[in-house]
């Protein structure tokens, strides 16, 4: 096959560098990926596939950093999401379909009594904190060494436009090491009003880490025993792991969860739900934004939540994940390479155990990328419903074309 | 003193003084007036930061160990005083020890003029290919080597310091220089030098003196380069991006 050429992004970005700072901001500018051989503008999306500007077909495993779930083009969600803005979505009230969703998480979530929503993850892990400093009058958080809570000032892993005080109450400990947290909180003994973490660990730049056996009864035990709020941060993780939250999943119930990614399948929803006696706390903050209340995109939320359920889609996402993972280690090892692959098989990352400095991941993906299938080289990758065996077959095969050429360039 | 002061102090003995050595290396005058001087000297702030450089035969060395020997010591009341005098105010240190090397002071003086002029060059200076190229080799060696000193004592990086993971960058301004590199260890010590160094965690690849000097001075959009080819980067991207935000900051003391 011929290897793609990404001209047309590269003119698209330069316009867009004329005229917006970065030229694409955050985690899609080309820096975070493999500039110049990467698409850096997409088209059109259909199931598990999308086009980018250039007309490259690529088979999906970003899913746009997590919301597409379901797939591109999913009817039943964009049917929901169409009828409600035919109705109209940004009105002076909310539309009842903000009491619904809210309705629907409660009946999901084990932890949920309540439900508020924005549009991404930052305004509710920010809202969160807020809540639990305003149920416990206390300063601090904690969170994991690593972890990415959002693009907020407190917790961004920017650098620029801060200053010290924003992130002067943010603690952080060693993920899965309970005994630094419980030294920690000790520590700071009555300033702790929470703690933050993710389902699992999942940094950039870094191998994904499965929680420890005893590491979230632990983390449970102490925010008890020290009256912390315990906040899980599902928005990666959260309905590619079970349907009710992560924390059915792993085994514990937090006190507040924070959901986004894959809650709309590509439409623009961030949830929080809590626990009765954190509700009169989150009802003293102020919590709005304009289009918090926009209807069309909470009827594609509640679509996509009815959707998952009906088709099983994590047992389907499972499934493929596992026929992905045990892919490419197989692969992997057969051109003698010491492919990894960390993480839940819905949630994968692919790293090299022989390697810290990504060289040969980021050949291994920008290969794969030139030939039409998207696998991030220092970002976790996702699973959407829309994969089929076909998929990942075609994703295997491309893989060990790369796999080879890692192994030509750097031999093991 | 504040923070502030004491840091820019810092960056003033640790990161731009040492330039002088290269400064002999790159620049002809300069290495005329070292090869006529032979002289040690001790820039000591009062219970505060201290340098000492020995200047012979066209050779200029720094160092930072306090019982490193000086023939001339120059005492400053205080950091806000050292670095008035880099500020070209006016700034008279005591002289202690051999007050009869005091005369050297003034061809001393001549070199960090010139400098000066290659540290804060003029918009006529870089105008000049050669000019330009050897400004970017001296700021970005007072880059890296301020680096080291905001890493230390800059509460505003603390969390870049924390995430600081440790190995190397090679730093490669295409097509033929200059290089340089950074080493950053498992305990965040920072070392810095000129040249290129074998398997380094990361290389950032600039296209181009013109690339460099304006990524130096601070008008660069480098996501916008990375994206559009003017800057590269490879391999351990925390590792240049954490340092980045140090580099940041020795630029924003240094302006």
């Amino acid at each position: 096959m011929s290897l793609y050429s990404f001209d047309k992004s590269k003119e698209m970005f330069l316009r867009a560098t004329r005229v917006i700072p970065t030229g694409i901001s955050g985690n899609k500018n080309p820096a975070f990926a493999i500039p110049g051989a990467f698409p850096y503008f997409a088209e059109r999306g259909e199931g598990c596939r999308y086009w980018d500007v250039d007309g490259n077909e690529y088979i999906d495993f970003l899913c746009g950093f997590g919301p597409m779930v379901l797939g591109f083009g999913y009817q039943k969600v964009d049917d929901a999401y169409d009828a409600q803005r035919r109705l109209g979505s940004a009105f002076n009230h909310p539309t009842p379909r903000t009491v619904e969703l809210a309705e629907k998480l409660v009946e999901l979530i084990p932890c949920a009594d309540w439900a508020a929503f924005g549009r991404n993850g930052s305004d509710v892990t920010t809202y969160a904190i807020q809540a639990a400093r305003e149920k416990t009058q206390r300063r601090k958080i904690i969170v994991a060494r690593g972890a990415y809570h959002g693009s907020h000032a407190w917790c961004t892993p920017g650098h620029g436009g801060l200053i010290e005080e924003d992130k002067r109450h943010i603690l952080a400990f060693t993920w899965n090491d309970a005994t630094e947290l419980e030294d920690l909180v000790k520590k700071h003994r009555g300033d702790v009003a929470g703690v933050m973490l993710t389902p699992h660990h999942h940094p950039a730049f870094g191998e994904q880490i499965l929680p420890g056996p005893s590491f979230w009864s632990d983390v449970r035990r102490i925010c008890d025993e020290h009256g912390l709020v315990l906040i899980c941060d599902d928005i990666r993780d959260g309905f590619r792991l079970h349907m009710r939250g992560s924390g059915e999943y792993f085994g514990f119930v937090p006190d507040m969860m924070c959901f986004c990614k894959a809650i709309a399948n590509g439409y623009s929803v961030s949830a929080i739900v809590g626990k009765e006696e954190l509700k009169a706390a989150a009802s003293k903050v102020f919590f709005t934004g304009t289009y918090y209340t926009a209807a069309a995109d909470l009827a594609a939320a509640i679509a996509t939540l009815d959707e998952l359920q009906e088709v099983s889609a994590i047992d389907q996402m499972m499934k493929m994940g596992k026929l992905l993972c045990e892919g490419l280690v197989k692969r992997g090892e057969a051109h003698g390479l010491q492919a990894k692959v960390t993480g839940p098989p819905t949630i994968p990352f692919l790293s090299f155990a022989n390697e810290r400095d990504f060289r040969r991941s980021q050949r291994f993906s920008a290969e794969c990328a030139r030939r039409g299938v998207l696998f991030h080289p220092h970002h976790n990758w996702f699973l959407m419903y829309a994969h089929r065996e076909a998929d990942i077959q075609q994703a295997l095969d491309v893989a060990d074309e790369a796999f080879g050429l890692v192994r030509k360039e750097f031999g093991s | 003193m504040d923070d502030r002061s004491f840091i820019l102090a810092n960056l003033h003995l640790h990161a731009v003084l040492p330039r002088l050595a290269d400064l002999v290396r790159l620049d002809e005058e300069a290495r005329s007036i070292a090869s006529k001087m032979n002289l040690s000297v001790r820039f000591r702030v009062l219970r505060g930061p201290s340098q000492v450089m020995a200047i012979r035969e066209g050779t200029v060395e720094a160092s930072d160990d306090p019982s490193a020997p000086a023939e001339l010591g120059l005492l400053f009341a205080s950091c806000d005083q050292l670095n008035r005098m880099f500020m070209q105010k006016l700034a008279v240190p005591l002289p202690y020890k051999r007050i009869d090397k005091l005369i050297q002071m003034r061809q001393f003086g001549r070199l960090t003029e010139i400098m000066t002029r290659y540290l804060r060059p003029s918009d006529r200076d870089l105008e000049d290919p050669a000019f330009k190229k050897k400004f970017v080799e001296m700021t970005l060696q007072t880059g890296l080597a301020g680096a080291a000193q905001v890493a230390k004592y800059d509460r505003k990086v603390e969390h870049a310091v924390e995430l600081l993971p440790h190995g190397s960058i090679q730093f490669s301004v295409l097509p033929d220089g200059p290089f340089a590199f950074v080493e950053v260890d498992p305990d965040k010590k920072i070392r810095s030098g000129s040249g290129k160094i074998d398997s380094p965690s990361a290389n950032l690849d600039i296209n181009g003196v013109d690339v460099a000097a304006d990524l130096l001075a601070d008008r660069l959009d480098q996501f916008a380069a990375l994206g559009g080819g003017d800057l590269r980067a490879t391999g351990l991207l925390p590792l240049i991006d954490e340092f980045n935000a140090l580099l940041d900051r020795v630029g924003k003391f240094l302006a």
